[in-house]
């Protein structure tokens, strides 16, 4: 099955390098990645390896300084800024370390947000939100706001605002970061159950723990890819 | 994102940071409540001006000595009779004025007198309420009779008017029988007020009140607005000849148009002034408002950073941040609005008129979502250029 799978994410020769003053710091070298529908990768690196920047460029925050990015067949390169933004909205799902939440949003006004800035009408919104924050649990917390939810429950709001607007890739940058054991084990088994429903996920970690359960992980250090699997 | 949605959202955020609104709307508050009075007070101070000399002729013109007190040589008579040769000039009137004790009842009251003669009365809208005007006989013989102006005789009577006619009046202790009350004139811009003074026969005048002090001033009247200026020519030619000692030079001739262009004019100029307070006070607010939405963008730089994650565009961004400047300062606005309509009953007792008008409303809100597009624009620009990265990365 995965033969024939299609490849979501196919990154060629990508090179990243910031400028500091004078000063030229290449902090992705030359890395190539396919990643295929329905994978499950953890990208593992330690800080500083450039894993955040990768995560930054396979989720069209940033674009590179040279190579190739084809996200779902999709030239990223030459796309302008209005239209990275709606590949953000329609094809990729983040879940952050801190949840990124919108404090003043209620829970399911946190999880409608990437349909309403889809154009969706707010009732049609309104009943996927509230599908995926019962799915995750959370059927009895949809009018919370962020502050009266614990860590772990605002992580689960979070997975199901990435995963609302059926994206093709969810990118997950330690999500299990800011949770406490219990919580991080929650979260990983969640992404477990939403790969195996068919969601592509990658989560981005230096947390050995998060790699040794999955089968498919990429180990980056000071910006270069080694021993894939 | 929909516009309602987006409006929902700004709401949720404005709702949720509801003393810092309110201190940042306090400028576009006075601002706005500014405007709206200075509109109310303009449209109130023109209609006051408008209203007084709504009964004035335009076509009148007054000649008096230009100096006040004794006159060397004085107007006479007979300069108006000279005004009447121009073709330019339809009536010319010499009038005299004074002023003194007015008593009735043994009730004393400071007040004007005019003598004039009796066709005076009907080229200057002055018609009796009751008893009857002052005819020709009373000047040929010099009949010792008054008729009232509207507000004196109500104050002389002490609100009854009526008993007065047929009663005897003495003005500077000489006696005289009202005959007349005129009807309310308002003021005519060419004297102190003639609801407030009583009227005589010129002969009357001359003989009895002035005599030798007597000191006429000639109104006349024009044929037509705009023979005014020939007119006023005419006038000074014959003033240049029969006062060969002093000419014209000694003479003041005032014409009642400009006087009410010059009425409107210092009125409007009164407006203007304000409406730059106004302004002044908005551009105060809006400098608030800007500094309020960068510290606004600053604290959410990483909600911004977020919502550009999950795909909001530029534009909705910008949206946003401008959407919420504008509606703090419309509700400054609408605030204000309400502010100056309480505050009118207040100008109304420092006798300041003052008319609200849907212009008003209407120029007051515009200023202060002007305000706040103008200086919500750049902060709201700030945001919307974030850099994703770097504001998912704030902290």
């Amino acid at each position: 099955m995965i033969e024939n799978a299609k490849c979501i994410i196919d990154a060629r020769n990508i090179v990243k390098i910031y400028q500091n003053g004078s000063e030229k710091l290449k902090v992705l070298d030359d890395v190539s990645m396919q990643i295929l529908e329905g994978d499950f990768i953890v990208i593992l690196g330690p800080s500083g390896s450039g894993k955040s920047t990768l995560m930054n460029l396979l989720g069209c925050l940033d674009l590179p300084t040279s190579g190739q990015y084809y996200l779902d067949g999709l030239d990223v390169l030459k796309a302008k800024d209005n239209q990275l933004a709606e590949i953000r909205n329609q094809k990729i799902g983040f879940v952050f370390q801190k949840f990124n939440l919108l404090p003043r949003l209620t829970a399911i006004q946190n999880v409608m947000l990437p349909l309403l800035y889809r154009g969706a009408k707010e009732e049609e919104a309104k009943e996927s939100a509230k599908e995926k924050l019962k799915l995750l649990g959370l059927g009895e917390r949809l009018n919370h706001r962020p502050n009266e939810l614990s860590g772990g429950q605002q992580q689960r709001v979070a997975i199901a605002r990435a995963i609302v607007g059926n994206p093709h890739l969810v990118l997950a940058d330690e999500p299990t970061g800011n949770l406490d054991s219990k919580s991080s084990k929650d979260a990983m088994e969640i992404f477990k159950e939403l790969n195996r429903q068919g969601n592509t996920i990658v989560i981005i970690t230096h947390d050995i723990e998060v790699a040794e359960q999955v089968k498919k992980v990429i180990y980056i250090r000071d910006g270069r890819i080694y021993d894939k699997n | 994102m929909k516009i309602k949605q987006l409006l929902k959202l700004v709401l949720i955020n404005i709702y949720q940071n509801k003393v810092r609104t309110f201190l940042t709307t306090l400028g576009v508050i006075v601002g706005t409540a500014t405007i709206f009075l200075v509109v109310a007070i303009g449209a109130g101070g023109e209609a006051q001006v408008n209203e007084q000399y709504s009964k004035l002729n335009v076509g009148t013109i007054i000649v008096m000595p230009a100096q006040r007190g004794k006159v060397v040589d004085p107007l006479t008579e007979k300069d108006a009779e000279l005004f009447m040769a121009s073709d330019n000039i339809a009536h010319a009137f010499p009038i005299l004025q004074g002023s003194g004790d007015i008593n009735y009842n043994n009730f004393s009251f400071n007040s004007s007198f005019i003598a004039i003669p009796p066709e005076y009365q009907e080229n200057n809208n002055l018609t009796v309420q009751q008893g009857r005007a002052l005819d020709d006989e009373d000047e040929k013989k010099k009949h010792k009779y008054a008729v009232l102006g509207a507000e004196l005789a109500n104050t002389l009577t002490d609100g009854n008017p009526s008993e007065i006619v047929g009663s005897n009046i003495s003005i500077n202790r000489r006696k005289f029988e009202v005959i007349g009350i005129f009807n309310r004139v308002g003021d005519t811009g060419s004297h102190s007020s003639y609801d407030d003074s009583a009227f005589i026969a010129y002969s009357v005048g001359e003989k009895y009140l002035l005599g030798t002090r007597a000191n006429p001033i000639i109104t006349v009247q024009a044929t037509g607005l705009e023979t005014v200026q020939s007119a006023i020519n005419d006038i000074t030619n014959t003033l240049n000849e029969t006062h060969r000692m002093g000419g014209a030079e000694q003479f003041r001739i005032l014409d009642a148009g400009s006087r009410l262009a010059a009425a409107q004019e210092s009125a409007r100029t009164m407006s203007l002034l304000l409406l730059a307070v106004a302004v002044v006070v908005l551009i105060v607010s809006g400098i608030g408002i800007m500094n309020v939405m960068f510290v606004t963008v600053k604290e959410r730089t990483k909600e911004i950073g977020t919502l550009k994650a999950i795909g909001a565009k530029k534009r909705e961004i910008l949206s946003q941040f401008l959407l919420e400047a504008v509606i703090i300062s419309l509700v400054g606005g609408l605030l204000g609005v309400i502010l100056g309509f309480f505050a009118i009953p207040l100008l109304k007792y420092f006798e300041l008129p003052a008319l609200p008008s849907i212009s008003g409303i209407l120029l007051g809100l515009i200023f202060s979502v002007i305000t706040g597009v103008f200086f919500g624009f750049y902060p709201a620009w700030k945001a919307a250029e974030l850099n994703p990265i770097d504001a998912l990365r704030y902290e």
